[in-house]
């Protein structure tokens, strides 16, 4: 949690964060598996009530006119702003994608 | 308390066995936004519903009649389109409330129809859970079970239903097929006797501020629907394709700002142009049958009353419910079709940078038509210091009851003359800079509010993007029915009681001849005593008494300068009594009128839509006297610079 802070995501390759990966960092129709939202609780419920949970698969699937990103979470579309999506902690799905089902 | 408040034994058992005699059940639809809830709602229960306000706050009460068979009726509340049960916004609150049985006029329901859109199933059955928790007779709605099949999507739905222990029914509310399977269930409804312990509370009741549980329980409950879902071999369908190619459209870098500025520019151009014969028609309406009640009643203070006070009060406020049911159907259109989720998505960063929220957009555009409506389409916003911040700003909007105003003065002052070429002339551009000048005034305020009262982070902006569908004309035409309905009534009664008094000061002091002369009249001595006021403006007791009456509503200033001048019958575009206007107000002194017109706030209907919608009075003095202090100052500065 400690390394979570704003400072360990800019400018360093991703891959020495050993997967540290933003939600806005991730290329569209990639699909990603949410580790952690660092939200406070109140800001955190609505998305937590669309279905945005840790250990949720979450698709960019557009960007708005503005740059900000629309995702697809359990066939549900949803528009978030870069903030928002900054603030959620991701990974890739590669061979450990079943982990943690 | 309870023992005080009861009445004795004997006549207590007795009412409610007549209560148990006569009522019908009581069902509650709950489900997300977008599931087809309220589509269902109409199906089930077309004309036969009723909208209110539940006690003490905004959120809209619909009860209906659901006709089962020949003998049997029950009513059914459509309650609020919600996510979960945590009571974060109002219509959370309201749905659990409602659930629980603790609403002051409604009672506890005796069974539950939940929802849910199952091309979405595993985030819509998050609800699932609390609701079973209320134990009463659960039927589970499968909506839009075509397009799952359409998409390639699968749901052993009998397992489902065994799995959740409810009856479980496929529909496609928007065609209505299976409302008929929902009727069987709501036949079966029985009412629940009294004395059965009330439903367990314990709708997600996670106390605020604590971090990890939230989440935690969040999860937990999503992994148990997961659980579910998977044994009933839910297969989710594909995307929708007529979706992404739409949002391909309406979401481009290029095309989406194009299309979004095409939809604001027809939505005007209905507003304005569209609806303005409609508006003249209702207008004629109100003159053709205001004279010939006239012509029937003897002439007395009673027929002055009824039409030279209610009739012409009314009537001024009636003539916009055209306008007001051009923008609605737009609106209605727009939304139903899930576009106004796109166009919420295009605004959201200029709005943003305002310190608003793209959903703000849909209400503030409402506002060119009349605050009112506006006001309460603020209701789609979400957060409630947006929200607030949205319909503080929202009168700062052109509404159309300043346009006569507006076009009195500019066609009385301003010189007919091009300015830029064909297009521009300078009226066109005085009118243009009092639509700047709301703009300007609304960002502004905006802008202060959110970092001074309304203060909030920003940052968290959720929006869902609901497939395209078409919209349906049942259910756009009700909305339209039921928004004619709040706005004759809400809009009407201040309208109806400020008409009967500024009727009776123009009556009084009486003289034995009849009426006094307007500068004797109590109208008159209140224009008088206000008049050092407003001289630093350059305005006499004349517009003062327009000032006073155009409180009840901007407009009727045209026809109380009409009066006071002895004009009859006087319009916007009346010769004489731009003519006269042109004797007693200087140019500089019009220009500071018009600007005055901009800010102030003066729409009595405005004021108390807002003290309904923010629940009291704070916020609509703040924000009369806020709007006041504007024009005023703003009108004073006016006079120095031209």
């Amino acid at each position: 949690m400690g390394l979570t802070g704003p400072q360990s995501m800019s400018g360093l390759p991703k891959e020495e964060l050993g997967g540290e990966l933003r939600l806005g960092d991730i290329p569209l129709s990639q699909t990603v598996e949410l580790v952690r939202i660092d939200l406070p609780p109140e800001r955190a419920e609505p998305l937590l009530e669309r279905g945005v949970l840790p250990g949720c698969r979450i698709c960019p699937v557009r960007s708005s006119p503005a740059g900000d990103p629309i995702i697809s979470v359990d066939g549900s579309l949803l528009a978030l702003r870069r903030e928002t999506a900054n603030c959620l902690c991701v990974r890739l799905l590669s061979d450990f994608s079943q982990e943690s089902q | 308390m309870r023992d005080l408040s009861t009445p004795p034994e004997g006549s207590a058992s007795a009412s409610a066995q007549i209560e148990n005699e006569t009522r019908s059940p009581l069902i509650a639809l709950i489900g997300p936004p977008n599931s087809g809830k309220t589509t269902l709602f109409n199906r089930l229960t077309g004309l036969r519903q009723k909208v209110a306000n539940y006690p003490g706050v905004t959120v809209e009460k619909y009860v209906g009649q659901v006709q089962c068979d020949l003998e049997r009726t029950v009513e059914l509340v459509d309650l609020p389109g919600i996510h979960g049960f945590s009571a974060r916004t109002l219509d959370e609150r309201v749905t659990r409330d409602a659930l629980e049985g603790r609403l002051e006029d409604l009672r506890a329901p005796d069974a539950v129809v939940l929802i849910v859109d199952c091309t979405r199933l595993e985030s819509q059955l998050m609800l699932v859970e609390p609701v079973l928790k209320l134990e009463l007779p659960t039927l589970l709605v499968l909506n839009m079970w075509d397009e799952l099949e359409e998409r390639g999507g699968n749901l052993d739905h009998m397992e489902l239903a065994h799995l959740l222990g409810v009856k479980v029914v496929k529909t496609n509310a928007r065609v209505g097929l299976g409302v008929d399977q929902v009727k069987d269930f709501l036949s079966g409804v029985e009412i629940r006797h009294r004395g059965l312990p009330p439903p367990v509370r314990v709708l997600n009741n996670v106390p605020r501020g604590v971090p990890l549980p939230m989440i935690d329980a969040f999860t937990a409950r999503r992994r148990r629907v997961d659980k579910v879902v998977d044994r009933a071999s839910f297969v989710q369908p594909g995307p929708a394709r007529s979706t992404e190619r739409l949002d391909a459209v309406f979401l481009h870098r290029i095309w989406g700002p194009l299309v979004f500025l095409a939809v604001v520019v027809v939505v005007f151009q209905s507003i304005f142009t569209w609806a303005v014969p409609l508006m003249d028609g209702v207008e004629l309406l109100i003159t053709s049958s205001g004279e010939w009640l006239a012509s029937r009643l003897s002439d007395g203070w009673f027929r002055s009353l009824l039409i030279d006070g209610v009739w012409a009060g009314v009537g001024s406020v009636v003539v916009f419910l055209p306008q007001i049911l051009v923008l609605f159907l737009f609106l209605g259109i727009l939304e139903d079709s899930g576009y106004m989720a796109r166009a919420a998505v295009i605004a959201d960063r200029v709005m943003y940078r305002v310190g608003l929220q793209g959903r703000a957009f849909l209400p503030l555009l409402s506002g060119y038509a009349c605050a009112i409506p506006a006001i309460l389409a603020a209701r789609t916003v979400e957060d409630e210091r947006d929200r607030l911040a949205t319909i503080f700003i929202t009168p700062f909007m052109t509404c159309s009851a300043r346009l006569p105003v507006y076009a009195l003065l500019i066609a009385a002052f301003i010189p007919d003359r091009r300015l830029l070429g064909p297009l521009m002339s300078y009226r066109a551009a005085v009118l243009l800079g009092l639509y700047g000048l709301g703009i300007m005034a609304a960002v502004v305020t905006a802008f202060l509010l959110k970092r001074t009262l309304l203060r909030a982070e920003p940052g968290s902006f959720v929006m869902d993007l609901p497939p395209y569908r078409l919209p349906s004309a049942r259910s756009i035409g009700l909305r339209l029915l039921d928004r004619s309905k709040i706005f004759l009534k809400r809009a009407g009664r201040v309208i109806f009681a400020v008409a009967i008094v500024l009727w009776m000061l123009t009556q009084f002091p009486r003289l034995d001849t009849g009426p006094p002369p307007i500068e004797d009249s109590a109208l008159g001595r209140i224009g008088q005593v206000i008049e050092p006021a407003i001289e630093p403006l350059g305005f006499d007791w004349r517009i003062g008494v327009g000032l006073v009456t155009s409180l009840a509503a901007r407009e009727v200033i045209v026809g109380t300068l009409g009066t006071i001048y002895g004009v009859e019958g006087a319009t916007d575009d009346s010769i004489t009594l731009q003519e006269t206007l042109r004797r007693d107000l200087t140019l500089p002194a019009a220009i500071g009128l018009l600007v005055f017109f901009a800010f102030a706030l003066q729409c009595m209907s405005t004021v108390a839509v807002m003290r309904r919608e923010t629940g009291g009075w704070k916020w609509p003095i703040l924000q009369f006297s806020y709007m006041l202090f504007l024009a005023y100052s703003g009108a004073f500065i006016a006079v120095r610079l031209f």
